[in-house]
């Protein structure tokens, strides 16, 4: 009884140690909190200077619109733009400018400005790694100009900036496909693989103004708006040049990031170039193969796809099997362009976005050694030839069968 | 010798105070017999004293004694006063005590029970069960008839644990309606009452009621042996009882259930429960019990298993949510604001703007402040009952928030942890949750998450040593027994439990044949060859 006593004590009193460890000198209320929905860094003059975005709670910024209890007029969100010679430097000096600590675990999106991308950014890349409450799930976009700039954007429908850009990117990713959506780990994972290249999307302003006072966003059609535009290309740490959304399609055929796509595409290529017909692409598989070929490495990039017809402006009867073949050879070619086009910039820029140097890596790990010991696999990179091939399947035609034109003509 | 024990009692660790005097056996002469009685229980307003005398007022004389209230007014009329008065015989000059004390026993007391009694002690206990006592000139004996008969209250519908399908009926206040119901529903040889008195002024009945054979002998004894040990002075409702022998003095946890339902106990006593009723209180005991026994409620075998089960699975969210749910609100908005999406974390940052309060105090207030709200209830005339919601709900609730003195979302945590708490079928094990959630709370905003993981480590380890006369209050969880676990967290159709849960160390035995699941008869949709035989012999 006595023993049972005692080690139930000692029981009771264990938690009562850790009180010791650990209490209530950490605890934060959530009005004292500054939540921040994104950031944003740029290098100027040697120096960092980090922008960050607060969420303002009492106007309601929620996205649920209106309710929240605060006057509508006040913005959503805040920003404050501090410098450093290190980003923690430049992040802690905000507490002599805002009355609330900032929280960084909600942060959805970081933008870095070409003008760090240029100077390297392997140091934002272990800040965030290495800080508790920095999230390396956040978005990762470049912009053209100074990335602080896109944060006071307003948005409309939604009111919590971050998570708008979040969700334009991860709708981007999903229906669109021209790049997929870059994380900070996925941008860290890719920097330090065999390729040691990354992509980041371009987010930028339409217009030439920024839309930061709240009475500027009541108006139905915004003159500068948030848009995503090209996609960066970083090799190494640095910045190194652009391609475009055609060329950022091709590539995420190269790289399997197709989720859905919309392909236009020429319905009748024997008797004219134009691009009359659409396609949903819905289903994509690639697949790489590296083969060496005597004194460099051919790519074969197998793309199998299939999907629906949605758009058709051609003179055309579908209950015909050869008028669907015809398509599907347009539509392979239509990829295979892409693809090729994409491709060209990227050897130009000679980063291996596409990673091919972990297929290589992968499949042929003698060659890996020996080219990682020479340090060669630029050149190598630039020796590579690739031989696309894309079968394509249309498995549905749509409600219709004849054109529309086609039912007219008759 | 009244003396010496008194002595032995104050030198000995009995705490009671108590005046039991010796066993005084009677004396011959009336006279002394009735001042004696006289100077025990004073001259109370409701003892009636009769005399009888014969015709000669000599050798026959008589005295009946009763308490008005507890005896049935008509039945010592008819049985008793009626019949000896009216008697010739008795009315003789001729007969002796002895022979008209031997007539009346046996030959003119139409009652059930008529007792003999020695000493006046034996005599004054009967006297206040409502038996009425004749006492005989020159005698050491006397006869006491029972008439009891007492304004009791009628059987109602419980008002404590009601159903929706099910029996009605619930425990009244009178120990004999108890056991009665319990007869009623067990009508089987091994249905054992065994009664106790207990409470050295109350001398409160007691019952335990068990099946012999199902109910585990060796929690039998130790339950017998721990009501020997009460010595009080007064037992008033099973609680009572309850505190004096339930194990763990300190948990907050319930080891004993308490209960309305002549059906729950009925049920209880079936899976090798002991059923305790105590005189004058409707709620009788089912011991051993454990954890599981208090989310189980009498109704979940009078509907469907599927919904049955559901609810049942209900029941244990809510024990959680009412324990936890306040204090992990604290923990994730004071440490762990990572863990809640972004929105949901704006939206309680918008309502927390200007709230004076840290979140522990809010929820602090919030908490006593329904308890307070629910204490008044209880207490609280039924006709200003509706003042109680109205304050309630607007000014605590709404005008609470509109003052901006606490945040809408601690309104919604606190008004839904009130409610997980009525959604427990047994009050005392909800009622041990409300203390512990207070516990807990201050533990959130002081540890976090941490801390309340800590805590509830703590009470399981607790919970897992404690026992109920004998059996692991965690059983069938903890010790393990797969089998017995289909009465526990669901309830599986009745045709499938064919063995009684051992869980309470009484016998495992078969409850029900095997292979009872309704099915139809192979072949049955075919048209039958010829007439099926009925089985067993029908009428012919």
């Amino acid at each position: 009884m006595n023993t049972q006593r005692k080690a139930l004590c000692l029981i009771l009193c264990l938690p009562l140690l850790s009180a010791l460890l650990s209490g209530c000198w950490d605890d934060r209320e959530l009005n004292e909190l500054g939540v921040t929905s994104g950031s944003a860094y740029d290098w100027e003059n040697n120096e960092w200077k980090a922008t960050y975005q607060v969420i303002n709670p009492s106007s309601g910024a929620s996205g649920m619109g209106g309710s929240g209890g605060g006057s509508t007029s006040s913005p959503p969100f805040v920003t404050f733009t501090v410098k450093g010679r290190t980003i923690m430097e430049a992040i802690e000096r905000t507490n002599l400018t805002s009355t609330r600590e900032m929280f960084f675990s909600h942060s959805r999106i970081t933008v870095i400005g070409e003008s760090l991308a240029k100077h390297g950014i392997n140091q934002l890349i272990d800040m965030f790694l290495r800080k508790q409450d920095a999230r390396e799930t956040v978005y990762v976009f470049i912009s053209k100009g100074e990335a602080g700039d896109i944060l006071d954007q307003l948005m409309q429908l939604t009111k919590n900036q971050g998570s708008g850009i979040q969700l334009m990117i991860e709708q981007e990713s999903r229906l669109l496909s021209y790049y997929p959506g870059t994380r900070l780990f996925e941008l860290a994972m890719s920097l330090a693989s065999e390729s040691g290249s990354a992509v980041l999307p371009e987010i930028l302003l339409t217009g030439p103004g920024i839309m930061d006072e709240t009475s500027e966003t009541g108006r139905t059609d915004l003159p500068s708006r948030l848009a995503l535009g090209r996609l960066g290309v970083l090799k190494g740490e640095k910045f190194v040049g652009w391609l475009s959304q055609k060329q950022a399609f091709g590539l995420s055929f190269m790289t399997d990031n197709i989720e859905t796509a919309t392909i236009a595409f020429a319905s009748q290529p024997r008797k004219s170039d134009k691009l009359d017909a659409s396609f949903i692409l819905q289903n994509s598989w690639t697949n790489v193969h590296p083969v060496w070929a005597k004194d460099h490495f051919i790519m074969d990039i197998d793309i199998k796809g299939s999907g629906v017809l949605t758009e058709l402006g051609s003179v055309m009867d579908l209950n015909d099997r050869k008028a669907i073949s015809e398509m599907e050879a347009s539509l392979e070619r239509q990829v295979l362009d892409l693809v090729n086009n994409s491709w060209t910039e990227v050897k130009k820029l000679g980063a291996d976005v596409t990673g091919f140097a972990v297929r290589v890596h992968r499949s042929d790990r003698k060659r890996w050694k020996q080219i990682e010991k020479e340090k060669s696999w630029d050149s190598v990179f630039q020796e590579i030839e690739i031989r696309p091939h894309v079968s394509f399947q249309i498995e549905r035609t749509g409600l219709s069968n004849k054109s529309f034109k086609s039912v007219q003509q008759e | 010798m009244p003396q010496n024990q008194q002595k032995g009692r104050k030198t000995g660790k009995d705490p009671v105070e108590t005046s039991v005097p010796a066993p005084l056996p009677l004396n011959s002469s009336l006279e002394v017999n009735l001042q004696e009685i006289g100077k025990r229980i004073g001259s109370s307003s409701d003892i009636v004293i009769r005399n009888f005398t014969n015709e000669s007022l000599s050798s026959l004389s008589l005295t009946f004694i009763y308490i008005d209230g507890l005896v049935n007014a008509d039945s010592v009329n008819q049985t008793v006063l009626q019949p000896l008065m009216e008697n010739v015989t008795l009315k003789g000059d001729s007969i002796t005590a002895e022979a008209a004390f031997s007539m009346i026993k046996d030959q003119m007391l139409p009652v059930g029970g008529v007792k003999e009694g020695k000493t006046l002690e034996v005599l004054l206990a009967m006297l206040f069960e409502g038996y009425t006592l004749i006492l005989f000139e020159g005698l050491q004996v006397a006869l006491a008839a029972d008439t009891s008969g007492w304004e009791k209250r009628s059987i109602n519908e419980p008002t404590s644990q009601g159903v929706i399908r099910g029996p009605k009926e619930g425990f009244t206040e009178s120990l004999r309606t108890g056991t009665s119901m319990l007869r009623r529903r067990l009508k089987t040889t091994d249905l054992r009452i065994e009664e106790y008195k207990i409470g050295q002024r109350t001398q409160t009945g007691i019952a335990i009621i068990y099946l012999k054979g199902i109910a585990s002998e060796q929690v039998l004894t130790e339950i017998r042996r721990r009501l020997d040990a009460i010595n009080t002075d007064a037992i008033l409702e099973s609680n009572y009882i309850e505190e004096f022998i339930q194990d763990g003095g300190l948990t907050p946890f319930p080891t004993i259930q308490n209960t309305e339902r002549p059906d729950a106990v009925a049920g209880g006593i079936l899976e090798g429960q002991i059923g305790i009723i105590i005189d004058g209180t409707p709620f009788a005991l089912l011991a051993p019990s454990t954890f599981f026994n208090f989310f189980q409620s009498s109704e979940d075998y009078y509907q469907r298993y599927d919904i049955s089960s559901f609810l049942r699975l209900i029941r244990y969210g809510a024990f959680f949510v009412s324990m936890l749910l306040p204090a992990l609100y604290i923990a994730v908005t004071t440490f762990h604001q990572e863990m809640l999406p972004t929105t949901l974390l704006i939206s309680l940052a918008a309502q927390r703007e200007g709230v004076p309060l840290p979140a522990l105090a809010e929820a602090l207030l919030m908490e006593l402040t329904f308890d307070v709200l629910r204490e008044a209830g209880v207490r609280m005339p039924r006709t200003i009952g509706p003042a109680i919601s109205i304050v309630g709900a607007l000014v605590l609730g709404q005008a609470a928030v509109q003052a901006g003195l606490v945040s809408a979302a601690m309104v919604i945590v606190v008004s839904f942890t009130a409610i997980s708490n009525f959604v427990i079928p047994s009050l005392a094990i909800a009622n041990s949750i409300r203390l512990i959630r207070f516990v807990m709370m201050f533990i959130a905003a002081s540890l976090g998450l941490f801390g309340i993981m800590s805590f509830m480590m703590v009470l399981l380890i607790h919970m897992a040593g404690l026992r109920s006369f004998g059996v692991p209050y965690l059983s069938p969880v903890a010790p393990m027994i797969p089998r017995y676990l289909k009465d526990i967290f669901i309830r599986v159709p009745l045709w499938s439990m064919t063995m009684r849960p051992k869980t309470d160390l009484g016998k495992e035995t078969r409850r029900q044949g095997p292979n009872q699941k309704p099915q139809p008869v192979e072949g049955a949709n075919q048209p039958a060859p010829e007439q099926p035989k009925p089985q067993g012999e029908g009428p012919a």
